[in-house]
């Protein structure tokens, strides 16, 4: 797989190219438009937690921001992913292709408007006066980590979306609950320590609270944590890849 | 030397009924998530063996829902084998009718990318790019989006691709009937020229004139077998004398559990 994703580097930068050119074609506000979700999310969730609420978290706008991110690269490329091999049914079955580089178009170009988020991230920071120390080393690691952890839960998503398409309608619902259940727009401590072991198992928690430690608390990231949402990636991916493996010779039957 | 040596090559699909779009519910209610839903298998390709000879052109004939287009697909490493064995010498591009172009992307981009999934690099695509356009004749249009093609429009542009890429094996999978005479007739020009450089064809067609006219053999499909192989002349007169018996006889059916 690593091989054919050597010799289809060149569709890989081509799609993906295609991919961020498609989506901003024909709008005028263009990128700008990747970057006003976290804004506007910011806006209403700044007014309803600091001004309705009261909830008293010192710049909360930062500590939203923060955890929004990453969160937004990881949902976007999930559901975006999640049909990929169906979008691009119009490849298979019409060369020796490897079906896998449709699934990392989506991880890599919601990878760029994440990239091209993060600034953004930076100036809030400095508007909030704020500092990012030393611990902001470890962001290349989390990216890492959470691009693994992406294509893993893509591989097994995309694969069964072939044969059930309900979990294209199910994946923008799971997501939507999955952003309410894990602390983003909430410190964990406002989970009660009954139910956080729960919250901790999802492997992405992990990588919203490094966010927070690192753009807004100016901390280390928990490595404990971290280590466990790598493992859990690594393991995922490995099952995806076989399953993905199992079944993508079968895709032409279905599509 | 052969091009091409299939050896006993058989090739079964699981058998998908009404247009599949299975539910969870459906598959929950049944306990079926984790079971095959269906347990009938159609041997699309069954025990066939032939050998291609380097800087020859096979043509490839049988009903339809015969085994020509999964034979195509074996040959082109989509598939791979249940059992059997595929030797190709060199490097294969199959052509087929809706070949993958992405209907909003415009013909310059879809250029690009059928030229990259056929394993081009950026560079050969940069340089082959004027010839292509020019062997497709569609001029202006080829910056229009490719749903705006007519079918004929659609297939020249990937004949041109696939010649373009300038394969050691091309598969041409029913590509040849829809263009106009003209540019039939110039594609026919384009595989002979391939051809004299020792290259190999193999074509697919339900057009017998096409097969006595072009092919140095020919081979006739039927339920998945093998079931003439030889001279175009008497595979072609065989396959006339069982068409006019075939009547109402189903085209395929489905097998119980085989073991692959």
């Amino acid at each position: 797989m690593i091989l054919s994703l050597y010799r289809y580097r060149w569709l890989l930068y081509e799609l993906v190219l295609r991919d961020l050119m498609q989506r901003y074609r024909g709008s005028a506000l263009g990128f700008l438009w990747t970057l006003l979700n976290p804004v506007l999310f910011m806006g209403v969730y700044t007014l309803v937690f600091s001004v309705y609420l009261r909830a008293g978290m010192e710049h909360y706008a930062l500590f939203l921001v923060s955890a929004m991110v990453p969160w937004l690269w990881f949902s976007s490329s999930i559901q975006q992913g999640t049909t990929s091999i169906i979008d691009g049914r119009m490849y298979i079955g019409k060369a020796a292709f490897a079906p896998v580089v449709l699934i990392l178009v989506p991880v890599l170009s919601n990878m760029v408007n994440f990239l091209l988020t993060v600034p953004f991230l930076f100036l809030i920071v400095a508007l909030s006066h704020h500092k990012i120390g030393i611990s902001l080393v470890v962001l290349p690691v989390l990216i890492t980590i959470q691009f693994v952890l992406t294509l893993a839960v893509l591989l097994f998503t995309a694969t069964f979306n072939v044969f059930y398409r309900d979990l294209q309608q199910l994946i923008p619902i799971a997501m939507l609950l999955l952003f309410y259940l894990i602390p983003i727009f909430y410190p964990l401590s406002s989970v009660p320590a009954a139910l956080r072991p729960f919250i901790l198992a999802n492997p992405f928690v992990a990588i919203a609270l490094a966010y927070q430690n690192v753009f807004y608390a100016n901390a280390w990231p928990d490595f404990y944590l971290l280590a466990y949402t790598a493992l859990t990636a690594l393991v995922l991916f490995a099952i995806g890849v076989a399953i993905f493996t199992r079944y993508e010779e079968t895709f032409t039957e279905y599509l | 030397m052969n091009a091409i040596t299939a050896s006993n090559v058989s090739k079964q699909f699981r058998y998908v009924g009404i247009p599949k779009q299975t539910t969870f519910k459906e598959s929950i209610v049944r306990l079926q998530i984790f079971r095959r839903p269906e347990n009938r298998y159609v041997r699309a390709i069954d025990d066939v063996s032939f050998a291609v000879e380097q800087g020859t052109m096979l043509g490839v004939i049988g009903r339809n829902g015969s085994g020509k287009t999964t034979l195509m697909r074996l040959l082109a490493r989509v598939y791979r084998p249940n059992t059997g064995t595929i030797k190709i010498n060199g490097q294969t591009t199959l052509l087929s009718l809706g070949v993958g172009f992405h209907p909003d992307f415009t013909g310059r981009e879809n250029v690009k990318i059928s030229g990259l999934i056929l394993g081009l690099t950026p560079r050969e695509i940069q340089s082959k790019f004027a010839e292509i356009v020019e062997f497709s004749e569609l001029g202006e249009f080829i910056d229009a989006p490719v749903r705006t093609y007519s079918t004929g429009m659609y297939l020249r542009l990937a004949f041109s691709i696939a010649i373009s890429v300038d394969p050691d094996v091309l598969l041409l999978d029913e590509v040849l009937a829809v263009g106009d005479e003209a540019f039939a007739a110039k594609c026919f020009g384009r595989i002979q020229q391939f051809k004299r450089r020792g290259k190999t064809i193999v074509l697919v067609t339900h057009d017998a004139q096409t097969i006595l006219a072009w092919c140095d053999s020919a081979l006739w499909l039927e339920h998945g077998k093998a079931r003439m192989y030889g001279a175009p002349a008497s595979v072609v007169a065989g396959y006339h004398a069982a068409l006019a018996g075939y009547g109402d006889e189903p085209l395929l059916e489905a097998a119980t559990p085989e073991q692959a």
